[in-house]
């Protein structure tokens, strides 16, 4: 365990001991004395102490039973829906009576086109809870209606939140690509005809629009599939390698041994000053590391003074050889 | 010297509300994931002592200055320098409203976390968690209840209550025990 992680699991014994009926003098003077011991162990043990009591508004739930807190949880949660469904309807409803249009199909409640400049970053809220959080020069249409929900990733790459409807899948079209999800957070992003997803809660079912015959791929939390023309390659199972494909939320880019040719496309994608790989040799080289999206001139500076590279750069373009 | 209740109090009204901000901070400027959650425990073991001398009348600027302190300090040591990490936090804006807190959280709000935070936990963790919470029952208690050994709630307990704080706390409510496991292996241990 790493340090602040011993010292954690060491407050986490003492609040729970102290909890109990026979907790004694002795042992409460034991730990005072590992309280002063360091301030570390008190920031540890008052951050436990602090959020562990706020927890204890569960027990407004009614104690006594233990019911499954999926039910409890979705009960109220599927009322309020309703109820605002019941609310858009009649809103809807009285619309059609203004405006003189005769009773229709269900109303289309948001069609939409969202899109973000080179480098940009945006979240856009769904009408139904759901979440999109748009990566570097993407292009994304929704279509929310009462009984689906379609969205389009055109060009670039889209991490989502979907929230829960029971009967009312989420489906996002990207090329030749369909994503089924029930609930879940997942990323798609598009270079051209590939297609990769990366699902780190939940699952999704990924199909190629344009061959019926092929089956759906099944992925689950931690797996990549990225698909091209009719293949689809599911990637080794690693929550890791999520992560670090969806670390552009934070700003940061992050490569695992990937060429350097690999590390300028994906800084390219987020800059309009472009890295440009002048000679093989160069852009073979392995990188690792995380590095800030926009800190294109610290990454070149890094290649420069660590890997002895050339570098010339103008308005435009930066070469680098080797 | 501020005395140990006061600094106490201070910590949980003026410090805590600020981790998820913080830590979405560190993990901007520090490039070892790992590394994140011992460099906040740092920077908290660094505010405790400095406001131990006197509270500080602006919480969130204080703790951005030694946050920011305490990564250029840990870059120069861990001498990842080819990457201008020191230089970039340097110039970067100081821009003290990063680290604007959660701290409107109503009752409801509060409630809800704490359920959705239970609901992450493992199905085991889960039900020991909540036998405390919601029965009230002490560990040996618990054991009973589920035919297991006191040991064996204790540290499913224990996990539960990291994980879940974590949660509450503005995290994912995820606590990594494949280092523990890593450890105890080196360690020769079961």
């Amino acid at each position: 365990m790493s340090p602040a992680a011993e010292i954690e699991d060491r407050a986490a014994q003492w609040l729970m001991r102290r909890e109990e009926a026979d907790w004694s003098d002795a042992e409460q003077a034991a730990l005072d004395a590992w309280l002063d011991a360091s301030m570390a162990h008190k920031a540890a043990y008052w951050r436990l102490e602090h959020h562990w009591r706020r927890a204890d508004k569960l027990r407004a739930l009614g104690g006594g039973t233990v019911e499954p807190l999926e039910t409890r949880r979705e009960r109220p949660r599927r009322i309020w829906w309703t109820a605002i469904a019941a609310s858009l309807l009649a809103v809807a409803g009285a619309g059609a009576a203004i405006y003189g249009f005769g009773p229709e199909k269900p109303q289309a409640i948001a069609d939409a086109r969202f899109t973000t400049p080179v480098g940009g970053h945006r979240i856009v809220p769904l009408s139904d809870g759901s979440r999109i959080e748009m990566n570097t020069a993407t292009l994304v249409r929704t279509a929310m209606t009462g009984e689906n929900r379609e969205v389009w990733l055109d060009t670039g790459e889209a991490y989502f939140e979907v929230a829960h409807r029971a009967g009312q899948p989420f489906i996002v079209h990207a090329g030749s690509r369909t994503v089924t999800v029930l609930g879940t957070k997942f990323s798609v992003r598009r270079d051209g005809e590939k297609v990769t997803v990366s699902v780190l809660e939940g699952r999704v079912r990924v199909d190629d629009a344009s061959a019926q015959t092929v089956p759906a791929a099944i992925i689950t939390a931690g797996d990549i599939a990225i698909a091209r023309g009719p293949s689809t390659l599911l990637a080794a199972r690693s929550e890791e390698r999520v992560e670090s494909a969806l670390a552009w939320r934070n700003g940061m880019l992050t490569f695992d041994q990937s060429t350097l040719a690999e590390a300028a496309t994906e800084f390219n994608r987020y800059n309009r000053k472009r890295i440009e790989i002048a000679d093989p040799e160069a852009a073979d080289i392995r990188i690792g590391g995380t590095f800030r999206a926009s800190g294109v001139d610290d990454f070149v500076a890094l290649l420069r003074d660590a890997y002895g590279l050339k570098v010339e750069a103008d308005a435009a373009v930066i070469r680098i050889s080797s | 010297m501020i005395d140990s209740k006061t600094l106490n109090a201070w910590f949980c009204q003026e410090v805590l509300p600020l981790e998820r901000a913080l830590t979405a901070f560190i993990r901007r400027n520090w490039r070892v994931a790992d590394e994140v959650v011992d460099i906040r425990q740092e920077i908290y073991e660094r505010v405790l002592s400095g406001a131990s001398n006197g509270l500080p009348a602006h919480a969130p600027s204080f703790v951005y200055t030694l946050a920011r302190n305490h990564l250029i300090n840990s870059a120069k040591r861990a001498r990842i320098v080819s990457f201008d990490l020191v230089a970039d936090l340097e110039s970067v804006d100081r821009d003290v409203d990063m680290l604007a807190a959660d701290r409107h959280l109503t009752a409801r709000d509060e409630l809800r976390r704490a359920q959705e935070g239970l609901a992450r936990l493992s199905p085991r963790c889960q039900e020991v968690v909540r036998l405390r919470k919601l029965e009230g029952l002490s560990t040996r208690e618990a054991a009973e209840r589920l035919g297991v050994g006191k040991d064996a709630v204790e540290r499913q307990l224990v996990m539960g209550m990291r994980a879940l704080v974590d949660f509450m706390a503005g995290g994912t409510g995820k606590i990594v025990w494949q280092n523990r496991q890593r450890a105890r292996k080196t360690r020769g241990e079961p």
